[in-house]
């Protein structure tokens, strides 16, 4: 199976087995199984079977998934299980059984074992649609069109992953945007420049112009079969009265409509009788230059590709250093950062044009350019994720550093690289971006901005909300009269279902209180009271301002990284996590941690990992 | 290389606000029995509009047979004038969602006309089951220019995460296959466009042309000998590839064989399948502003054109999804979802949820009642057509679907006997389903859904 990988001597080659034997591994197994008869099976059968056996609350089954403890979906109640035990929200506070701490913490244990009775697998990596920014960004390198050509194809549906499937309806769209390349490719005349000399074999030619599109478009060269395919639509062009060039032109646009073009493929037949392989160069070129540049692979990756140099370690890892210092790598801020911070959709959120007149389409741009700008310098700069949180210089432009209260700092429209002094700021705590998206139109939210804290940035799971609890502004009006968002917003906690959760989320959210909707700092609330901003964590941690809250959160460096690692990985796959992707964030946890943390550390050990350079091709 | 276009486009489109003057379609006769020396029968066309989040029950069903005629619920006062033509029933259940509890809003629309639940094992792909009006677009589709129709509202992106379902649950309710959500289309003149084609320039190359079907077939063969190299895992996304590809193709063929039919009633070698007193199609007027009624009726205009010249039998709309929705119209900015968790008590709640319920209504009984005035053949376009409203929920407050609300209009050509509230029905939603292809004439060689059986009652 690992074809090619063992014989470079001076390179190292990729990692193809993660560094624990299978010794190691077939020992971890058997600690899952302990784990699972001691540890998770008696406490599930205790606390909790009653409700989440066969006729499950809240779809959680724990029944099935003891039975079938290593199954994705049972990967998804164990680890919304761990998050209710850990909140204290399950099991009820009414219940007769009440676990000891110790026994919640031995459960929790317990089921961070179970990832070892998955299977070693990477994964299928099913043939991948380019996304709708992917398709117009290839538009865009390949044939010079403006990448906007796409914005008439349908939205994609993104969660973890998005929806990779294919409708007739888009393919209509392909089709007609198709139209629109093939005349501007045949008005520019340098693709499909020059006329075969008189007499010459016109299908040569074409075949020979069919070999170079195809390279390009199907991102691998195009097998013997698919060149005679796109020959024959040459001579059905010629048929039908066609000139040379736009005979041509029809063999153009069957390459933008073929599978080859529009997914991700592999280079011809896998001959290996094993269930696992490792990618073909060319898929992992691609895969690789969609993640950092939602584009197709430049002319060095290709040729690298060509030369089947992309399986070496140190080359993969020197091509990752590479894409990330092109401007095409902004990619990974528009792809991945602006929807981990949640900010995908700021430029159409609503905000009380009365209470906010600032929130301009400028300003809301500024504010995204702002987090944008700082994702990118911490990637570029190679810094810890830790900075993502206290760094001390941002990105403003004058109307930004107005919000900042920096008056007389920065002039004109233009962003630049800005100093921070005042430790409150800095960082995507105290970012307006970030402030905003967590925010409702007339007001902040603490609980949104805590939840967003505890989950986008420290990876929690916070447990929804339990259905028929009224949100805020829906309180009886008279009985919340004369109280403070912050006293109103601690009705919460006298409710014992509510405060299980919003005694961890809430202050949180009050220790951001300082800045308003839109991220400018205030020492009264929208009511005139004092902003009550000091707060204690469920650890015990105390701080009294933003940014002694920043700092506790910046302390806590493994689950920041962890976090991001594991929605990039994620994000990279195109799949949520699994079982077995557990294991190997642990081996990529390991590693990253001896760099600090820094980011291009989780990018170049997420692209080098066993589960982004092996696909598994049987069920 | 033949550059002639679907219709003969004198039609004109003077931006936004101005109207679009369609030229009476000759060529949209009907396509099958060309040949038969019988006056076609017109072909029975299907479309189904959702609105999320269940209604208020008391304000919702009539009380018994008789009074839905004599004093209507006022939910449904809209559709007082065609009343006669509608079919409401009390005792379709909804599928049990278990073991998705936790997830009811991402199940009520996804299940709606699936009748089957996703499948628990992979949620967080979507993994469900081709739904009724893709039966359908499978069945009819091959005669009209467009296999199927789906529009909505609002854009289908929204993110949640209910019990780790996808998130495309929350805002498709139309699937090819199991693996394949049929994504909608919000913007009117997009629509527009696609069912009659762009004013053509000149040296434009025309969406519908002939060399372009041949193309295709030469990729699609190409892409068959792709499919054999794959490993079995990438041949099933190849799939939907290949039946995206054909869907574009028979769509090409289908705009072929109208334009040589037009070609050959204008040279007099046969006769135009329409009737001289069908109604003339109707006119398009695209709306400027950005109210949701004003929106809501052009989409319903856009449907009613495409059935009536025989562009599409099969449509989908979502007139609103499960998520974050308001109504300003309405004169309040609640979201459609938290004026639903009412606790049967805050009145203030109750009078939006029904507002909204009415407004939905209202836009839905606008479509059929435009129906109900075009000629068409020995009656009227609503004669012919099953148009179905509904909700994937009963009950929004306590999320129930044990009667799951909807209206039938329309006839389907004499298949379904209207006029009547039948309080007491016992079936499901893939019965309902399952009768409605059947009244159709879709020939349904298993059940949809859940569904065991037919329900006759409906029938005439």
């Amino acid at each position: 199976m690992r074809r090619a990988l063992v014989h470079t001597a001076c390179s190292l080659v990729l990692a193809a087995a993660p560094n624990i034997g299978a010794a190691d591994h077939s020992a971890l197994k058997a600690d899952a199984e302990t784990a699972l008869k001691k540890g998770v099976k008696p406490f599930v059968e205790r606390y909790c079977i009653r409700c989440h056996g066969p006729r499950p609350k809240a779809g959680i089954n724990l029944k099935s998934a003891l039975n079938n403890p290593s199954s994705p979906d049972s990967y998804l109640h164990w680890k919304k299980a761990v998050a209710n035990v850990k909140a204290h929200d399950m099991p009820p506070v009414d219940s007769s059984k009440i676990p000891t701490d110790k026994e919640r913490r031995q459960f929790i244990e317990a089921i961070g074992k179970l990832k070892y009775l998955s299977p070693k697998d990477p994964g299928p990596f099913v043939i991948r649609r380019l996304t709708k920014v992917e398709y117009g960004n290839t538009l865009r390198d390949l044939y010079g069109m403006d990448p906007d050509i796409a914005n008439e194809l349908p939205d994609e549906v993104f969660g973890e992953g998005y929806l990779n499937s294919l409708s007739p309806l888009q393919t209509e769209l392909l089709l007609g945007i198709a139209n629109k390349v093939v005349m501007h490719v045949l008005g520019r005349g340098t693709i499909l420049a020059g006329t075969p000399t008189e007499g010459g074999d016109l299908r040569k030619a074409a075949r020979h112009v069919a070999r170079s599109l195809a390279r390009n478009a199907y991102r691998r060269p195009a097998s013997e079969p698919e060149l005679d395919t796109l020959v024959k639509v040459f001579v059905l062009g010629r048929d039908n009265d066609l000139e040379y060039r736009e005979a041509l032109g029809l063999m153009l646009k069957a390459i933008l409509v073929s599978p080859q073009f529009l997914f991700i493929t592999p280079v011809g037949k896998i001959e290996s009788k094993e269930a696992i392989v490792p990618l073909d160069d060319y898929q992992l070129a691609s895969r690789l230059s969609y993640l950092l540049w939602q584009a197709p692979p430049d002319a060095d990756l290709s040729a690298l590709a060509d030369k089947g140099r992309l399986q070496q370690e140190d080359v993969l890892r020197a091509q990752v250093k590479r894409l990330l210092m092109d401007s095409r790598s902004r990619a990974l801020f528009d792809g991945f950062g602006a929807q981990w911070l949640g900010l995908d959709e700021l430029e159409s959120q609503t905000f009380d044009s009365k209470l906010f007149p600032q929130m301009t389409t400028a300003m809301r741009s500024a504010m995204t350019d702002e987090a944008r700008l700082f994702f990118e310098s911490i990637v570029r700069e190679n810094q810890s994720v830790v900075r993502f949180v206290d760094a001390d210089y941002s990105f403003l432009n004058e109307p930004l550093a107005r919000l900042y209260g920096l008056r007389d700092t920065v002039k004109g429209s233009e962003m630049r690289r800005v100093k921070l002094t005042n430790p409150n700021r800095g960082g995507i705590l105290g970012m307006p971006a970030t402030l905003a998206a967590t925010s409702f139109p007339n007001r902040t939210s603490p609980v949104n901005r805590g939840v967003w804290t505890l989950e986008r940035v420290l990876g929690e799971t916070v447990p929804p909300p339990p259905p028929d609890v009224p949100e805020l502004e829906e309180q009886n009006a008279t009985s919340i009269e004369g109280l403070s968002l912050r006293q109103r917003t601690e009705l919460h906690q006298n409710d014992p279902v509510c405060a299980s959760c919003h005694r961890t989320l809430d202050p949180i959210g009050f220790g951001l209180e300082n800045f308003d909707a839109i991220g400018r700092w205030r020492d009264h609330d929208d009511t005139g009271g004092p902003i009550d901003a000091a707060g204690k964590l469920p650890n015990g941690e105390t701080f009294s301002n933003p940014a002694e809250l920043k700092q506790l959160i910046a302390g806590r460096a493994e689950e920041l990284a962890r976090n991001l690692t594991e929605r990039l990985l994620a994000y990279a796959l195109c799949r949520p996590l699994e079982g077995y992707d557990e294991v190997v964030m642990d081996q990529l946890m390991e590693k990253i941690a001896r760099d600090d943390y820094r980011m291009q550390s989780i990018i170049t050990e997420i692209v080098t990992s066993y589960v982004f350079t092996q696909r598994r091709i049987k069920d | 290389m033949n550059n002639k276009t679907l219709i003969d486009r004198r039609a004109c489109l003077k931006g936004m606000g101005a109207s679009l003057a369609l030229p009476l379609l000759d060529s949209m006769g009907w396509a099958e029995e060309s040949g038969s020396r019988h006056t076609p029968k017109p072909p029975i066309r299907m479309g189904f509009m959702y609105m999320p989040h269940g209604v208020i029950m008391d304000q919702f069903w009539p009380s018994t047979p008789q009074s839905f005629r004599r004093s209507t619920p006022s939910a449904l006062r809209s559709l007082r004038p065609v009343l006669d033509q509608c079919l409401m029933m009390k005792g379709i259940s909804g599928v049990p969602i278990a073991p998705f509890r936790g997830a009811p809003h991402a199940l009520e629309l996804s299940t709606w006309l699936t009748a089957r639940l996703p499948d628990a094992d992979t949620r967080s792909r979507i993994n469900i089951a081709i739904s009724a009006d893709q039966i359908m677009a499978n069945y009819v589709g091959a005669h009209t220019p467009l296999l199927s129709l789906e529009l909505a509202t609002m854009p289908q992106t929204h993110k949640e995460n209910q019990a780790g379902l996808n998130e495309a649950y929350y805002s498709h309710c139309s699937y090819r296959s199991p693996t394949q959500p049929v994504p909608a289309e919000i913007n009117p003149r997009n629509v527009l466009n696609r069912l009659f084609g762009k004013a053509s320039k000149p040296g434009q190359v025309s969406q519908a042309d002939p060399l372009d079907r041949q193309m295709l077939d030469l990729v699609l063969d190409g892409a068959r000998d792709l499919r054999r190299t794959l490993p079995q895992v990438d041949q099933h996304k190849l799939d939907e590839y290949l039946d995206s590809v054909r869907a574009v193709e028979r769509r090409i063929a289908a705009i072929e064989d109208r334009q040589k039919e037009a070609a050959l009633e204008k040279a007099g070698v046969t006769q135009s399948k329409r009737h001289t007193s069908d109604s003339p199609p109707i006119e398009i007027k695209i709306p400027e502003g950005d109210k949701r009624s004003e929106y809501m009726q052009v989409m319903c205009d856009l449907n009613v054109l495409a059935f009536q010249t025989d562009t599409t039998r099969v449509s989908t709309y979502i007139g609103s999804t499960p998520n974050g929705v308001s109504y300003p119209e309405l004169g309040f900015s609640d979201k459609h979802h938290s004026t639903t968790h009412h606790g049967n008590k805050d009145q203030e709640k109750i009078r939006k949820v029904a507002a909204i319920t009415e407004f939905n209504i209202a836009q839905f009984a606008y479509m059929v009642k435009k129906m109900a005035n075009l000629r068409e053949g020995q009656g009227t376009l609503l004669d012919n057509c099953i148009m179905m409203w509904g909700s994937g929920l009963e009950d929004g407050n306590e999320h129930a679907r044990e009667n799951l609300p909807f209206i039938i209009a329309g006839r389907g050509g004499g298949s379904l006997n209207t006029g009547r509230f039948l309080p007491d029905t016992k079936g499901n939603q893939g019965d309902l389903l399952t009768t409605l292809l059947a009244c159709a004439g879709v020939p349904v060689d298993r059940p949809v859904g859940i569904a065991t059986k037919e329900l006759k009652e409906m029938k005439a």
